[in-house]
């Protein structure tokens, strides 16, 4: 299909969805290539809307990071595709930033330039780059440490460097695999409403996985649990409070009754295994 | 002030104090124990005469080389050389090794190539090659640097090689996920990525390549340390060996300590 056409159909089909995975499927194969491999993704199948914030929780080992990494061009599927504004997915790009789990900043570069490294690479003029990012950074909460190398940063601050270093290309997605997992409670609660504050502002589609079942109710618009490998969606959920959400939310009737059914889905998953 | 009441932990008691002797204490025991030994050694009587030069006569002798050379040159001059074999030899092979290593790090299929080759030829101790570079480039300066190239080559190599491979596929994904090209990705990711790798390949490979050089002119050279010390061995002349031994040492000790200088500020990041 040619991009004209593409971009007739995308015009032609309101509310078409942002992203959508249709019968994604992913077996790795295993080392010395003995019985087939493992069978990640079983027929995946998943749509999200432009500006929706989605979050993925279940077992580990069901193919969370997998989905993502498909998304985000990294894995190739064995079979079925994702597409993003009607376009399958083929490689990695800066339309769709990522944030990893931890330790993915360049360790011999400053905040600001792990920042601007993307941009600067494109040939973009450094007067235009460079306010940006240090507004973005700002924005972070990481004015006065634009020239920190990450080892002087703390967890949560290098991770602020990272949405920073997406969000920097203007990204319409945002794919967050586990990013505030290796960080204490509060220094999380704070991430998440950082978070928030970021989507108000940028309006990208995000994609975020996490094993942190309140944490997924506290930003998303939906949530989906996933069954135990090979992975399907289990069932889903809707947070209908409107975002921005407030730390009182975290004790609302809503929260709470969403956080016990998806608590009970995940677990379901884990109890029939053992 | 009430300073004394504040912080008292701050002063330990002093029979604790006492027990708590500073690390430098012991290296300077140390030491003057082995000088002291020496010194005893060197003594008419303790071995056969000659055999042990005492400290004076080796402070003589050092005069004497500083004023006369040995063996009709400078001895600054003899330093030079073997310098000059080594740092040539060895800034090649880094030339040569580090981009050769990057790339068959990187490059699966470049790997594969060389892989094999380097593991067959790395094993074998680079001295054994000396009679072959003396058959084929003669007792010149261009068999000496050859020889060197190729030991500091094969560390360097194999090194940055693995600094390439062995590498976060977070930083590979995230360098793709700003839309670096391959070319962007190699040199602003992979190379800065595997400077800590490369430089333990530099720290073995120059101590190596002084080592050899030394070597080297043990068999075929009318200069350098190594040709002073055989040289001076074979007319019995032992204060002249014990300090090229001497300074081979101290210059050995002191590019190792360049290198480690120079490896603190541009990795400083290593092991954070
Ligand atoms: N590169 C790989 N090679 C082989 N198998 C893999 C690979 N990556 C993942 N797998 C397998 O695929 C399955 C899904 O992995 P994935 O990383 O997507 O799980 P996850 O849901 O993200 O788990 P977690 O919550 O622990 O991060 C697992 O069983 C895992 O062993
Ligand atoms: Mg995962």
């Amino acid at each position: 299909m040619t991009g004209a056409a593409a971009a007739v159909r995308r015009e032609a089909v309101a509310g078409s969805p942002k992203i959508s995975f249709a019968g994604v499927e992913k077996t790795y194969a295993t080392r010395g290539g003995a019985n087939g491999g493992t069978l990640a993704l079983d027929r995946f199948d998943l749509d999200i809307a432009p500006a929706e914030v989605l979050s993925i929780v279940g077992p580990t080992g069901c193919g969370k990071s997998t989905a993502l990494n498909i998304l985000a061009g990294f894995e190739p599927p064995s079979s079925g595709g994702v597409r993003v504004d009607g376009r399958v997915v083929t490689a990695p790009g800066p339309d769709r930033g990522v944030v990893f789990q931890q330790a993915a900043l360049f360790p011999w570069l400053t905040a600001l330039d792990n920042v601007v490294l993307g941009v600067k690479c494109r040939g973009e003029a450094r007067e235009l780059y460079e306010p940006k990012a240090l507004r973005l950074l700002e924005e972070v909460g990481l004015k006065g440490f634009e020239r920190h190398y990450p080892y002087q940063l703390s967890g949560g601050m290098q991770q602020r460097v990272q949405i920073a270093r997406a969000l920097v290309n203007e990204p319409d997605i945002l794919l967050m695999d586990e990013p505030f997992g290796a960080l204490d409670y509060q220094t999380r609660l704070l991430m998440q409403k950082l978070l928030l504050r970021l989507w108000e502002h940028f309006r990208p589609t995000i994609l975020f996985v996490t094993h942190d079942v309140g944490e997924a109710i506290f930003i998303s618009d939906r949530v989906i649990a996933m069954t135990r490998r090979p992975g399907r969606v289990k069932c889903e959920l809707r947070v209908t409070s409107p975002k921005p959400r407030d730390y009182d939310f975290l004790s609302s009737t809503e929260f709470k009754a969403l956080e016990r059914e998806l608590v009970l889905a995940v677990q379901s998953e884990v109890d029939d295994y053992a | 002030m009430s300073d004394a009441k504040v912080n008292p932990p701050s002063q330990p008691p002093s029979g604790e104090r006492r027990r708590e002797a500073p690390d430098v204490v012991y290296s300077v025991l140390a030491v003057a124990t082995l000088l002291a030994l020496w010194v005893v050694a060197s003594r008419p009587g303790m071995f056969r005469p000659g055999y042990v030069p005492t400290p004076e006569s080796l402070g003589t002798t050092f005069l004497e080389l500083l004023r006369d050379g040995y063996q009709g040159q400078p001895l600054r001059q003899h330093i030079q050389i073997s310098l000059f074999r080594t740092l040539t030899g060895f800034l090649l092979g880094v030339l040569v090794g580090v981009p050769v290593g990057l790339l068959t790090g990187y490059s699966r299929r470049a790997g594969a190539m060389i892989s094999p080759i380097m593991a067959f030829i790395r094993p074998i101790p680079p001295i054994a090659f000396i009679p072959m570079t003396v058959l084929y480039f003669g007792l010149g300066e261009v068999g000496k640097i050859v020889l060197i190239f190729f030991v500091s080559f094969n560390y360097v190599q194999a090194n940055a090689q693995a600094g390439a491979a062995n590498f976060p596929i977070a930083y590979r994904r995230a360098a793709q996920s700003i839309g670096l090209t391959k070319a962007q990705t190699f040199f602003r990711i992979i190379l800065p990525g595997a400077l800590p790798q490369i430089f333990t390949g530099l720290k073995v490979a120059l101590a190596l390549s002084w080592a050899v050089v030394v070597a080297a002119e043990l068999v075929g050279a009318q200069s350098g340390l190594g040709f002073m010390i055989s040289d001076a061995a074979l007319l019995f002349r032992l204060p002249v060996v014990f300090i090229g031994i001497v300074l081979i040492g101290a210059i050995g000790l002191v590019l190792n300590l360049t290198l480690n200088f120079a490896e603190a500020k541009i990795v400083h990041w290593k092991g954070r």
